[in-house]
């Protein structure tokens, strides 16, 4: 095939024979490329149920999984650390993190590939788990396992905080949990104390109450606070804006924004399932009532006296302005105290915020004759494992979850980064005890009281809808919501659209 | 050596063809007879059989079937099919007819026409002009250097980068335009008036340089000759512009045209980041509900279809543009 000197000393190479080896190097090179190009690998040694919990937790020593989570404060802090987890297991997790729309849809081309890619995935509760459910393992055969470490704590509702554990692990049946509790993000209101103290005076004589903030401060209230604080600044005055919403691009959080109020008047809910598993069959919706329609008036009137960039405020951006010192009080979620705490980047950290629970509902704005509660909602993010996953990836994938939400990591990454913890252990641990009342080191405790001891608890809670179709639901919210904000159609009009377009979806 | 060309006669050709094809004014003058000037082929082989052709194109047509008609096939079957995460189920046309009743799906049809035509116009307007100002520029090849500066960029780091600068807290550009009393106490992504001129904006910002550029190109092959004449005529530079310039630049203008029409109707990166379709879909163009339903509500038999018709009308209008481009200069006048 190729030229050969007459004296060479080496065979030359026949055409076959070349074609031959050029083949069997690009079959080895593609062998090769797909065990390197693979995310998870898997290698076992069976263990018995009478083995020492040091071989239970290495049986899966040598192997490769990867988890892919939500850029939150676990994922940056436990990735910190797996080093000690691959001590623990010999099993190398690669921890991938992304924003929240981008892991929902990482995940669920994922699960729709048929493979397992990302055998431990973040599964937020309604943008993640409600749509998904059906597609993650079945965790609930492996609790208990002899052959498996098992957390002495165990996994029933009793150890994670109220609710927790069916928020983001039980979906329709609620025969699988299919997610632990990793972390979690609780609605409560951060208010400025200073400013609120300062303007106490000029409000009660404008308003005959003092501004103040309590656990049975309602949104009317809120309203007043606003109301004042936006005649302030219109008459020239050095005083933030009293609210704003997080009515930004963020379908999910603007979704959960007007869930809050809408629930905290005589706990109304969209539809008429059980809120906290929810259903693949809501039917038809209640939005179009007079109490939708009611809430959606005072939301308007709530929008037209806060900050001006409400259809611009994400969840982050909200809290920029908090932190910027322009306005006086916002609705977070806890895990955000960390940032505001931080004097190098907020005005309104020293201990100038104080944390209460959501505003309580008006029972003057109760049209159903229901209760009034301080309606809290939340995103509970689990841990998950993909079903596509071989029977031993589950296995190995398991022990991830109970490690990363082991009562220990929990403790390590709120006193660390100011994660969230989800299991109570946690609370009662004398350092978090104490990290609850200023000075602390631990900001995010500081919030505990208003979430863990009274914003979780029914009848609070509000976490629905779960429906398989919870995306392009949030989406619709947002949209018909923000085009009443900006005056493009009225509250009555608003409900009605919210109406067709949800019974329209749900095929009701 | 054989020369390859064949002598012809002129008794080859047939009775009562004309033998001559005048040229100027007069038949008589360079008048050749047509087919003394027709050179034929020898062959001296005969004819590849069919089949070898197909063996040399059988790699670039498997490399093509596999990277884009399968997809592109899978694609139609998917707009036929109810799927999500699991398996489709068959709803033949359902999903195309569905659209009709979708206001989501024809207002986005609507906010991408305005998008599209805010964007052309001023990047033509814009890129033109700057084209003519740096054409034989002292320092034309810096000012080319620097204009390109924004395409080098990613479009959704560009996004980030202007997601910033319209901060409402701490934007730059917030503050110039607050200051200039163009915008009220609101930022400008979070007005349903102003949101789609800052989306607007950032496009023009980031490629109008790609219209300069062509343009650019286009202009150093204007003939200068003509150019030349027209003036000596008595034509001004604007005249000479409209009368002898622009007419020249038509066939890179429709290169331009086309590229640019065609990225926005892709390209959504930049918008996603600024506004995600808000404040209440002001600026939900149709790409950016496209990628909504395709993988946030994970429709994707819906995105299919609803990617195909964006498809479709595509190339019609490509198809368009090429022909008004084409026309004859008299038809266009």
């Amino acid at each position: 095939m190729f030229y050969k000197p007459k004296n060479a000393i080496y065979k030359s190479v026949s055409r076959r024979r070349f074609m031959e080896l050029g083949g069997s190097a690009v079959t080895m090179l593609g062998t090769g490329a797909l065990g390197i190009g693979m995310n998870s690998t898997m290698m076992s040694t069976r263990v018995q149920a009478q083995s020492s919990e040091d071989a239970k937790w290495k049986q899966f020593a040598g192997s490769k999984l990867v988890f892919l989570s939500e850029n939150t404060p676990p994922s940056f802090a436990i990735r910190d650390k797996i080093k000690s987890f691959y001590d623990l297991t010999g099993i190398e997790v690669e921890i991938l993190t992304d924003d929240l729309p981008v892991v929902q849809q990482k995940a669920g081309i994922d699960l729709r590939s048929g493979n397992a890619d990302y055998p431990l995935q973040y599964v937020q509760d309604k943008p993640i788990g409600a749509p998904f459910a059906d597609f993650y393992a079945d965790l609930s055969p492996m609790f208990g396992d002899d052959t498996l470490p098992q957390d002495p704590e165990g996994y029933g509702d009793e150890v994670w905080y109220d609710n927790f554990l069916t928020a983001c692990g039980r979906y329709y049946d609620g025969a699988k949990v299919i997610a632990l509790p990793y972390d979690a993000a609780v609605a409560c209101t951060f208010y400025r104390k200073d400013i609120y103290e300062a303007n106490s005076k000029a409000f009660e004589a404008e308003y005959g109450y003092a501004m103040e903030y309590t656990n049975d401060t309602t949104w009317k209230n809120v309203l007043d606070f606003a109301t004042y604080f936006k005649a302030r600044k219109a008459a020239g005055e050095d005083v933030p804006y009293g609210y704003a919403q997080h009515q930004g691009t963020f379908a999910w959080t603007t979704q959960l924004d007007i869930q809050r109020m809408m629930f905290a008047h005589g706990r109304w809910t969209d539809f008429d399932i059980d809120d906290k598993i929810g259903s693949k069959t809501p039917g038809k919706t209640k939005w179009g009532d007079e109490q939708s329609v009611l809430m959606l008036e005072k939301f308007k009137a709530l929008a037209d006296v806060s900050h001006p960039d409400n259809l611009a405020n994400g969840t982050l951006e909200l809290n920029t302005v908090y932190q910027s010192g322009n306005i006086a009080m916002q609705i977070q979620y806890h895990e955000f105290a960390a940032s505001i705490e931080d004097e190098k980047t907020s005005v309104a950290g020293g201990g100038r915020t104080a944390y209460a629970p959501c505003p309580k509902g008006a029972p003057e704005w109760i049209l159903n004759g229901g209760e009034a509660v301080n309606g809290t909602n939340c995103g509970i993010g689990g841990i998950g494992i993909s079903g596509n996953a071989t029977e031993e990836i589950k296995r190995a994938a398991y022990l991830f979850a109970i490690w990363s939400t082991s009562k220990q990591n929990q403790y390590e990454v709120l006193s660390g980064l100011g994660g969230t913890p989800t299991r109570k252990s946690v609370l009662a641990l004398p350092d978090v005890v104490a990290a609850r009342t200023r000075p602390t080191t631990m900001p995010n405790a500081l919030t505990f009281d208003a979430v863990y001891d009274f914003g979780i608890k029914d009848p609070n809670f509000v976490l629905g809808p779960k429906i398989p179709e919870a995306n392009e639901y949030h989406s619709i919210i947002a949209s018909e919501t923000q085009k009443m904000l900006s005056n493009a159609q009225t509250p009555a009009e608003t409900a009605s659209s919210v109406q067709s377009l949800l019974d329209s979806l749900n095929d009701a | 050596m054989t020369s390859g060309v064949t002598n012809v006669s002129v008794a080859q050709v047939p009775p009562g063809t004309s033998l001559f094809r005048a040229r100027g004014t007069s038949s008589d003058i360079e008048a050749r007879p047509i087919t003394a000037v027709l050179p034929l082929p020898v062959r001296l082989n005969s004819a590849a059989p069919r089949r070898y052709y197909l063996y040399l194109m059988a790699p670039a047509i498997a490399v093509l079937a596999f990277i884009s008609l399968y997809p592109f096939v899978w694609l139609i079957v998917m707009s036929l099919q109810d799927v999500g995460v699991g398996a489709g189920e068959w709803v033949g046309l359902k999903n195309y007819t569905r659209l009709f009743n979708d206001v989501r799906f024809l207002e986005g049809w609507v906010l991408l026409a305005q998008y599209s035509a805010m964007c052309l116009a001023l990047q033509l307007s814009i890129g033109l002009l700057l084209a003519v100002i740096v054409n034989g520029a002292r320092w034309e090849k810096f000012l080319v250097t620097a204009l390109l500066m924004p395409m080098m960029m990613a479009p959704a780091v560009a996004g980030l980068v202007w997601l910033f600068l319209y901060n409402g807290t701490f934007g730059w550009y917030h503050w110039l335009f607050q200051s200039l009393g163009w915008l009220d106490s609101g930022s400008i992504l979070s007005s349903t008036d102003t949101a789609m001129l800052a989306i607007v904006l950032v496009d023009v910002w980031q490629w109008t340089p790609l219209i300069t550029l062509i343009a650019l190109a286009g202009l150093k092959r204007v003939p200068q000759d003509q150019l030349e004449a027209n003036m000596v005529d008595g034509a001004s530079p604007l005249r000479n512009f409209f009368a002898i310039t622009l007419p020249n630049l038509y066939p890179v203008l429709l290169i331009a045209i086309m590229l640019r029409f065609m990225d926005n109707f892709r390209f959504i990166d930049a918008a996603l980041v600024l506004t995600g379709g808000g404040p209440a879909d002001s600026t939900k163009i149709l790409p950016i509900y496209l990628f909504e339903v395709a993988f946030k509500f994970f429709k994707l038999g819906r995105g299919a279809a609803i990617a195909l018709t964006l498809l479709v009308v595509t190339i019609i209008l490509g198809k368009l543009l090429v022909r008004i481009f084409e026309k004859p200069k008299s038809e266009r006048v």
